[in-house]
């Protein structure tokens, strides 16, 4: 028995039920509706994208664990969703009209450079969607920034009759003109007519997903409403309190997107209930703020901003061990 | 005294790589190396200041009070800068307007201090001169192997000869400058690891036929 190797895992020590696997699948069912209103607004590029990041991901990451020695055998048991999770994410935070190679090399960043170098799932740093986005848009910024394809419900049956915006986005016309969009607040939930990334746009589709996750007690479905809100109340306040911008404060851009399914990551959340509310409501503030002052969507960059302030939060913020009294500090001693 | 060149070199280009192994020049590193011909250009400045500073400071080794020695240093240091400077201002102005704030910088650089109080403060002229010139070319060749991989990827381009137009944003900037620079270093120590690896087998292998015979 002395050849027997022990395999350690970092506490809690507790035996539930349900794994990372069972955990990422849900997610991925909750990506889903997001994923179909994308393909059923933006045409069949949309599919493309989504499938080509989707792929790329997770082959990344069966190459380099293969290129670590790892068995196929092991990786397929081993195999835990993670990947596709990021893959998809990586498809819905991009436009149509990026050309097919950004998702592949946005995927591999995410997986290779954030997850596998750090060790793997559950030991990155940060979110490596989230990260994957923002490769993405520094490495191509003129063609995920510009060139903003407005969808139509009819473009996946009517084949490519898209139009390219003039790139006046929302957002655009909320922070950078100060003005209201010209799309009613009900366009901007259910993204008819309204031009962003793939999985963005549909808002219905994402809190579908966000209830789902909710319902199945993979997300605590108060955090992602502590930063939706606390970034439609900050920008409120910015524009002079009225509240007219903060419907299409919320609706536009991926703030859903973001504060459902990428800052709610496990890895990179604080662990402690107090730390969570500093984390999302900080994450909230830091979103209106620099979406005002720059006139861009700055969530990807703000969760990953944030993401790098968790360990921090989790070094302040500790839960009070249960029965411990606070040492009285004596004077002189 | 016999001076060991041969090992002046190995030591400044492999085993003590002032870029890869030491990670001094952190920030001409990092700034400079979004073009290969950067690389050369600082390198050169560096070379040329390293090697003259150097021999200075070897002659100059039994003088210098050893209070006093990190100013004078800096003031021998500080005068070789500023003759590089009006020289490439006067003769190579492309080059002089691309390092920018950096040339003066070389004053502060850690690779020519920290050559000068390890190295030259205790070794003769000579060998301080060929420490210089190879410190400076193991500093000059990670900077152009650097920037030639940002410049290809960030801007597709080499040397300034653009080879096509794909080009990823995130290598040209300075995120993109951490991230070279880490694959880098890992890269060197991988192969300088798997080198160390192969000459031990070897040396084992010599010893045991040594031991048969």
């Amino acid at each position: 028995m002395a050849d027997k190797i022990y395999k350690f895992s970092s506490s809690p020590h507790v035996r539930a039920p349900r794994t990372t696997r069972q955990i990422m699948i849900h997610v991925c069912i909750a990506l889903m509706p997001a994923c179909i209103m994308g393909v059923v607004l933006f045409g069949l590029k949309a599919l493309l994208l989504l499938v080509l990041s989707l792929v790329s991901a997770i082959l990344s990451e069966v190459v380099y664990l293969l290129i670590a020695k790892q068995k196929l055998n092991d990786i397929i048991k081993g195999f835990d969703f993670t990947s596709c999770v990021t893959g998809l994410l990586i498809g819905l935070s991009i436009g149509v009209q990026t050309p097919w190679y950004v998702p592949i090399l946005a995927s591999m960043f995410a997986i290779i450079v954030v997850k596998m170098i750090f060790g793997g799932t559950g030991k990155n740093l940060v979110n490596p969607a989230v990260t994957g986005r923002v490769f993405a848009f520094m490495s191509f910024t003129s063609v995920m920034a510009s060139g903003w394809i407005a969808p139509t419900i009819g473009s996946l049956v009517g084949g490519v009759t898209l139009n390219p915006t003039t790139g006046a986005t929302t957002l655009t016309d909320i922070f950078t003109n100060g003005t209201l969009p010209t799309l009613s607040n009900l366009d901007l939930f259910l993204g008819t007519g309204l031009s962003g990334c793939i999985g963005e746009t549909c808002k219905l589709a994402l809190i579908i997903g966000g209830i789902y996750l909710a319902v199945m007690g993979i997300i605590n479905i108060g955090y992602p409403i502590i930063y939706i809100a606390v970034a439609g109340l900050f920008t409120v306040a910015l524009n002079g309190f009225n509240f007219a911008y903060f419907l299409p404060s919320i609706l536009s851009g991926g703030l859903i997107l973001g504060a459902i399914f990428m800052a709610t990551d496990y890895t990179t959340t604080p662990n402690t209930t107090l730390g969570n509310v500093i984390y999302f409501v900080a994450l909230g503030l830091v979103t209106a703020g620099l979406r005002q002052a720059t006139g861009i969507e700055v969530v990807s960059f703000v969760i990953l901003l944030m993401n790098l302030f968790v360990p921090l939060i989790d070094k302040f913020v500790i839960n009070k061990p249960f029965g411990y009294k606070k040492v009285k500090k004596v004077k002189g001693a | 005294m016999k001076t060991n060149f041969k090992k002046i070199a190995k030591d400044g280009i492999l085993t003590n790589n002032p870029t890869l192994k030491l990670v001094l020049g952190t920030c001409p590193t990092l700034a400079l190396t979004t073009m290969a011909m950067n690389g050369i250009g600082m390198g050169a400045a560096v070379t040329f200041v390293l090697i003259c500073s150097n021999v200075l400071i070897s002659l100059l080794r039994k003088i210098i009070p050893n209070q006093v020695r990190i100013p004078a240093f800096v003031l021998i240091i500080a005068t070789f800068v500023t003759i590089v400077r009006l020289l490439l201002d006067k003769l190579l102005p492309d080059i002089y307007e691309s390092l920018g704030l950096y040339l003066p910088l070389i004053v502060v650089n850690c690779i020519i201090l920290a050559r000068a109080e390890s190295f030259a403060s205790k070794n003769p002229i000579l060998a301080s001169a060929a420490d210089g010139l190879f410190m400076g070319l193991g500093f000059t060749l990670a900077l152009t192997l650097m920037g030639a991989v940002r410049e290809l990827l960030g801007s597709g381009a080499i040397f300034g000869v653009k080879l096509w137009d794909f080009q990823i944003g995130f290598f040209a900037q300075s995120a993109g400058a951490f991230f070279t620079y880490g694959i880098f270093i890992a890269l060197f120590a991988l192969i300088s690891n798997l080198i160390e690896k192969k000459k031990k087998q070897k040396t084992l292998a010599v010893n045991e036929i040594g031991a048969e015979v």
